[in-house]
């Protein structure tokens, strides 16, 4: 996916709740690259221009697993917090 | 191994980056429009939307820089690429900087090797002796009235040693530099310094051979073979490095020695000095040597320092007090002592520690104080180029006001701009700092000569040192940072808006405000270093013309050493009598005078004068010079006698002993009294009445020409006090009739002069050297050396301030007279005349110098309380010096003013309003 393929994409499956900053994108997509969790190859848009696609790599889909997981832990967590919370 | 990788990949990546922004754009663009916007709305929108692509690019990229070091990098390579565009600047900068820089480093090259450096020995931490302060001759020790012991006799030396096991090894050395007369084979003899040490001085010092062996104790022993150790220095520039040379037989004041090693390379003695000895020779050594003026066995003649290497963890303290504790029981019992009544004053007595792991501190305490004030003033000067360069730095901002404004439109951080501007004057001061090296490593050699005139430079190595090089690397980055910070906020804040708006009409208030500011600085610094170099140089100028009490002009000054040809005391009246006849005989010398010290010379004899029917002195009382001179001196140096008579030839052998002395003399002994016939002794207790009084001479400044002259009297150096039997008593008389000068006052100086001089001194005995020959003025000048080095040097570096100064000044006012060409041509156009704009520019460029002069007047006063120790009959608030300083500046800054002004006179009204 390109880079404004992603914010559209955030946006939509989202039902606009999320919404990038389109500017931000870049900085963190490029940190990313970096760790080697994205790669990236020329490939062209949906309106056939040169643009260059991100795709995850398995070290990237790893790191997700981690970041779901301790993400689900700690929204379990809030969610029982908030249930025993008196009303 | 992925960093160097990525390092590769890293151009692939930023146009990756750029193309991905573009789609987005571009996609967005196209979104936008479809939903009815026109493409010029839509193509707004997306980058609104988007934010500031620039910055954001920027931010992406660093992601993958080590952003510290990179961002330099590029800085560094476009404040380059930015100095080349203004090579002009780039040079008036380099070149200040490099003037401030090098009179700085060159200062403190001087400053390192003399005060900073450690001795090049073995483990120099753990050295340390005792005594802290210089003694210059042969005294009993106890002079110094708080009771600090810092010389030390054989005997005292030897008990001390003895009984202090806390030192690993306790070394002796001669306080002063020893020249004796040297020869080798059949050689003519010459005159090269020397040092007596005891046998473990080179063990104590961790220092050895280069070649051959160094002295051991079995060499200090008392009947063994003598010998002694050359210094590499000497032994490559006397002898050429030749290897035959150890082992050698050599005459010392014509006694033969054996050259036992050559002294590691470079090792230069106990003591940064400005004569190294050439020969380091062992205590034993030295009876063989002087002959009957050896003090090696008299208890109380103090002629050594004490030096060792203390056992590591011995508490110096506890110390300190034993050492102390043992003098005082020494002294208590020693004969000599005891007889002149120290029984009264012993417990004062003491002995401070001192590390000494920079050698004795003699040079240092005589020169210490001028080389930090002359470190102190260079700083000065430096002060005022860096404000100089700050000064260009803004107007070349000014310019650049547009290019930065728009790069902060675009969204450039303040704190980048900021960091890259710092990186170009950073970059400034290094390369002004390269430049300042080299002004320096000429630099240093022209003032070590002029600070340290006519000296055998081993021990003070004017190359640039790692020390150095890092004082002025440093100083650059300093320097770079405090003259490019200013300029650096300043530009970096003013409004992008409003610049872009104005054009390049306007200069802002701020840029302009800090540049007066800085003009008043300089303006303030300037007037304190031209005011200083006044104030020294009126010193230096008084010192000079001051009466001395004596004729220069026509006269000569031979020193030389008859005890390094071998004459023994016996034989000296009628070696005193050759010369005379033989000197006298040339057509052109019109009288000859020979005595133990000619008149500042360093190294003065003085005594302690009793006088029959007053107390006895004590060991404390203030001592009297002394001199011993033939009947014809007075004449040769023009010192009238005023009342009684001279010396005369019958003055000689074992005759009533008589003496002259100076006014000051009676001043002190016998005011408002006739001196003549009175009576007074020298040698203590036992002859207080030995001497009559037959004449009294002029007052003339013999030992230090910033004091009055000194209470002095004379002896007849033919003349000899039989009647002692004190043997340190008979000891010194003797030694005190071996001349060490001879002063010739001549009708005219032909061409062959030195030629006969030297040819009628061999002519009475070739083993007699000349140790130097000059002009009697040239020897009284050369007292004053260090004045005028601070003079000479202040002088310079406040003439190189008023150039910067002036030069900074007239920059200032050209760049503002550009910057407000509109402005003039308009008020010309309205009637105002070419005065009234001179006026107008003139106002504007002298109103912070005249602001700077008021400033700098507290600051002189101040700053000259540093100086009062230096001045001789000047004030620290010399109102002369304070008066030209400002009147210099004034004329300086009015000319620097003035171009501009009339250039801005010339403006054509026409022109400049249309130039918009």
């Amino acid at each position: 996916m390109h880079g404004y393929a992603l914010v559209k994409h955030i946006q939509q499956v989202s039902g606009d709740l999320l919404q990038i900053e389109e500017g931000s994108l870049y900085p963190a997509l490029q940190r990313m690259l970096k760790e080697g969790w994205l790669e990236s190859k020329a490939g062209i848009s949906a309106k056939g221009r040169p643009t260059r696609i991100y795709r995850l790599t398995a070290a990237g889909g790893r790191r997700l697993e981690q970041e779901v997981s301790s993400f689900e832990k700690m929204l379990a967590g809030i969610t029982r917090v908030l249930a025993v919370a008196p009303h | 191994m992925r960093w160097i990788l990525q390092l590769f990949s890293r151009r692939r990546r930023y146009d990756d980056l750029s193309v991905s922004i573009q789609e987005h754009l571009q996609e967005k663009t196209e979104e936008l429009m479809e939903t009815g916007l026109s493409p010029e709305e839509a193509m707004q929108r997306a980058r609104r939307d988007f934010g500031n692509i620039t910055l954001i690019e920027e931010q992406s990229r660093e992601a993958w820089q080590w952003p510290a070091v990179e961002s330099v990098w590029a800085d560094m390579r476009y404040g380059l690429r930015q100095l080349r565009k203004a090579p002009v600047f780039a040079i008036t900068v380099v070149l200040t900087m490099a003037l401030g820089i090098g009179a700085n480093t060159a200062i403190f090259t001087l400053v390192h090797a003399v005060l900073l450096k450690s001795l090049p020995v073995g483990d120099p931490q753990s050295l340390y002796r005792l005594g802290d302060k210089q003694e210059g001759s042969l005294t009993a020790g106890t002079q110094n009235p708080d009771g600090d012991f810092d010389v030390f006799s054989y005997r005292l030396y030897r008990h001390l040693r003895q009984s202090t096991p806390e030192f690993v090894e306790l070394a002796a050395m001669q306080i002063g530099p020893n020249p004796i007369g040297v020869r080798r084979g059949s050689d003519i003899p010459v005159t090269q310094a020397s040092e007596f040490v005891s046998g473990n001085y080179f063990r104590t010092l961790g220092v050895s051979a280069f070649a051959g062996r160094t002295l051991t104790d079995d060499d200090d022993r008392l009947g063994a073979p003598p010998s002694a150790v050359m210094s590499y220095q000497a032994w490559q520039t006397q002898y050429a490095g030749d290897p035959t040379v150890i082992g050698a037989t050599f005459y010392l004041q014509s006694q033969p020695v054996r050259i036992v090693g050559i002294a590691a390379a470079g090792f230069y003695g106990d003591r940064v000095s400005l004569d190294p000895p050439a020969f380091w020779i062992p205590l034993a050594a030295e009876p063989l040597l002087l002959g009957a003026n050896s003090t090696l066995d008299h208890a109380d003649e103090c002629w050594l320092y004490a030096l060792g290497r203390v056992r590591p963890g011995t508490a110096l303290g506890p110390l300190q007090e034993k050492i102390s504790a043992t003098l005082r029981q020494w002294l208590l019992v020693e004969d000599a002592y005891v007889r002149s009544g120290i029984a009264k004053i012993a417990p004062k007595f003491h002995v401070v520690l001192t590390p000494a792991g920079r050698g004795i501190q003699d040079l240092q305490q005589q020169t210490g104080r001028e080389l930090y004030l002359l470190l102190a003033i260079s700083g000065l000067v430096l002060l005022v180029a860096c404000a100089n360069v700050a000064n260009l730095l803004l107007a070349r901002g000014a310019k650049r006001k547009i290019e930065i404004s728009m790069r902060i439109a675009l969204g450039a951080a303040r704190r980048r701009l900021i960091r890259q501007m710092l990186t170009e004057s950073v970059l400034l001061g290094c390369m002004g700092g390269l430049a300042g090296l080299a002004v320096a490593c000429a630099g240093t050699r022209f003032i070590l000569a002029l600070a340290y005139p006519g000296a055998a430079h081993a021990a003070i190595q004017t190359a640039p040192s790692a020390a150095v090089l890092g004082f002025a690397f440093l100083l650059s980055l300093l320097t770079g940072v405090m003259f490019g910070m200013a300029p650096a906020w300043i530009i970096s804040h003013g409004d992008p808006a409003e610049a872009l708006r104005s054009g390049a009409r306007l200069a802002g208030d701020r840029t302009g405000a800090a540049q007066r500011w800085l003009i008043v600085v300089q303006t303030a610094l300037s007037l304190a270093l031209l005011a200083g170099a006044g104030m020294l140089t009126r010193s230096l100028l008084n010192l000079e013309h001051q009466d001395f009490g004596l004729r220069t002009a026509n006269r000569y000054v031979l020193h030389l050493d008859p005890q390094g040809a071998g004459y023994g005391p016996e034989q000296l009246p009628a070696l005193i009598r050759a010369l005379d006849r033989k000197f006298g005989a040339i057509p052109w010398v019109e009288r000859v005078g020979v005595a133990l010290s000619s008149p500042l010379d360093t190294g003065q004899w003085s005594f302690q004068v009793s006088i029959p029917g007053r107390p006895d002195p004590g060991p404390n009382a203030q001592e009297v010079l002394m001199d011993r001179v033939t009947p014809d001196f007075f004449v040769a140096v023009g010192q009238p006698v005023i009342r009684g008579r001279a010396f005369t030839l019958h003055d000689a052998g074992g005759s009533p002993p008589v003496a002259l002395v100076s006014q000051a003399f009676v001043r002190r002994y016998f005011p408002g009294e006739d001196p003549l016939g009175k009576r007074f002794g020298n040698y203590g207790p036992e002859d207080t009445a030995a001497c009559e009084i037959v004449g009294v001479v002029a007052d003339a400044k013999y030992a230090d020409p910033r004091r009055p002259a000194p209470a002095m009297f004379f002896r007849p150096i033919l003349q000899w006090q039989e009647t002692l039997t004190d043997p340190t008593s008979i000891s010194i008389e003797n030694l005190s009739h071996y001349f060490g000068a001879m002063v010739l006052s001549v009708r005219a100086t032909p061409r062959d002069f030195e030629s006969t001089v030297r040819r009628t001194l061999a002519g009475v005995n070739p083993n007699l050297s000349v140790i130097d020959l000059h002009s009697f003025q040239f020897a009284v000048a050369s007292n004053l050396n260090p004045e005028r080095l601070m003079a000479r040097l202040t002088a310079l570096f406040g003439l190189l301030t008023l150039a910067v100064a002036a030069v900074g000044l007239y920059g200032v006012t050209s760049y503002q007279v550009s910057q407000r060409s509109r402005e003039i041509g308009l008020r010309m156009a309205c009637g105002a005349g070419r005065g009234r704009v001179v006026r107008l520019v003139l106002r504007g460029a002298l109103t912070p110098v005249a602001l700077g002069l008021a400033l700098g007047i507290p600051v002189v006063l101040i700053g000259a309380g540093f100086l009062s120790h230096m001045l001789y009959l000047v004030k620290s608030y010399d109102p002369v010096s304070l008066a030209v300083a400002g009147l210099v500046l004034a004329g300086a800054a009015a000319i620097a003013g003035w171009i501009p002004a009339r250039r801005a006179a010339a403006i054509d009204p026409v022109r400049a309003l249309g130039s918009e």
